[in-house]
């Protein structure tokens, strides 16, 4: 009886065991379809990516992704599945390839231009202004001649 | 200090008197270059996908038949100019374009190095039989219900069309109704100097 009662002890462990396992996986499954389908655009929707769509397309793209997941595909081979289709329009955030740097540093780069821009322009106001030379007595008596006779 | 800058500060004013200064030009490149790019965005379309699988290997596929109990493959119709349509029974456009779609394989049906494939999109099955029922077939058809074909070939709206060159090779993606001066376009520009290739030996 003792025996019995141990094989069925362990069985039950290992079980259990095997069920929390599968749970697991079936949780990193989601968190992993969830992780790429977050960084993919709807293709038929505006501004909303394959996870929070309900449209059709984007749920088959969903299915798609499980698949490849459990298949053992990586993320980054998954979008590049997809990119291979429809292009980097299918990703949320351009990748910084070719021309798309300019996304990604323009910013940066405007900020700086415009930084240095600013910086010149408001050293040059707050410079003390340039204060004409002292003007000598026999010049001073010549401009104001110059005035009087204008005034007459 | 003060009486240094008074009289340096006329004498400096000389070497540069209101001339163009290099800020000057990156500033108006900067602003014309971005008020085109923005300019040329107005006009756009947002949701205009450029088709990348052009020049690429068409992707294969093996589907049930619309119509008979079997499986259609495209690996079957190798050393063909195959013409991919996606379609749906639900698609206002697909109705628009149908009767092109008949008259092109209706041309070339004397030629056995053509032939047109229809990929059933999304629909079911009653429906889309019952369309073709209605609005006349003269060629296969194979179903895509859950979409699989169609996302491998990068389509986010029906219509779309595909030419497909003797090589397996994608070579022109048509979006929308091929319909008027698309649909002449197709046959003129495409599909007839396709055909008019040697095939290759291999």
């Amino acid at each position: 009886m003792r025996p019995l009662i141990f094989v069925l002890l362990i069985g039950s462990l290992v079980s259990v065991g095997a069920y929390t396992s599968t749970a697991i996986t079936e949780a990193q499954i989601q968190t992993q379809v969830k992780e790429v389908a977050k960084t993919l655009r709807c293709a038929v929707c505006q501004s909303e990516s394959v996870w929070e769509s309900n449209a059709k397309l984007a749920i088959q793209m969903r299915d798609i992704i499980r698949e490849k997941i459990i298949a053992g595909e990586s993320p980054d081979a998954i979008r590049d599945y997809f990119v291979g289709r429809y292009g980097d329009f299918i990703l949320l955030s351009p990748r910084a390839l070719g021309l798309n740097w300019i996304l990604w540093i323009g910013p940066v780069l405007f900020l700086g231009v415009g930084g240095i821009l600013l910086y010149h322009v408001l050293k040059r106001w707050t410079s003390p202004v340039a204060m004409p030379p002292p003007v000598d007595e026999s010049d001073r008596e010549r401009i104001e001649d110059a005035m009087h006779s204008i005034r007459r | 200090m003060w009486q240094k800058k008074a009289v340096m500060g006329p004498s400096s004013d000389k070497v540069n008197p209101g001339g163009i200064r290099l800020w000057h030009v990156i500033l108006s490149v900067t602003v014309v270059g971005l008020v085109a790019l923005f300019y040329k965005g107005l006009w756009g379309n947002p949701s205009f996908i450029p088709p990348v699988t052009v020049n690429t290997v068409a992707p294969g596929f093996t589907a049930p038949s619309l119509h008979e109990a079997r499986q259609i493959s495209l690996t079957e119709h190798q050393g063909k100019v195959v013409v991919l349509n996606f379609w749906a029974s639900w698609c206002l456009e697909c109705k628009v374009e149908h009767a092109s779609l008949l008259a092109m394989v209706k041309r070339y049906e004397d030629n056995d190095k053509f032939i047109m494939i229809g990929v059933n999109y999304q629909d079911e099955l009653t429906a889309a039989r019952a369309y073709l029922e209605e609005h006349g077939n003269n060629f296969h058809h194979v179903q895509d219900v859950d979409g699989r074909i169609a996302i491998d070939y990068g389509v986010y709206g029906v219509p779309e069309t595909f030419v497909i060159d003797q090589k397996g090779i994608i070579r022109h993606k048509e979006m929308g109704p091929m319909v008027g001066g698309r649909y002449a376009y197709v046959i003129e520009k495409v599909i007839e100097p396709l055909l008019m290739e040697k095939p290759v030996v291999s």
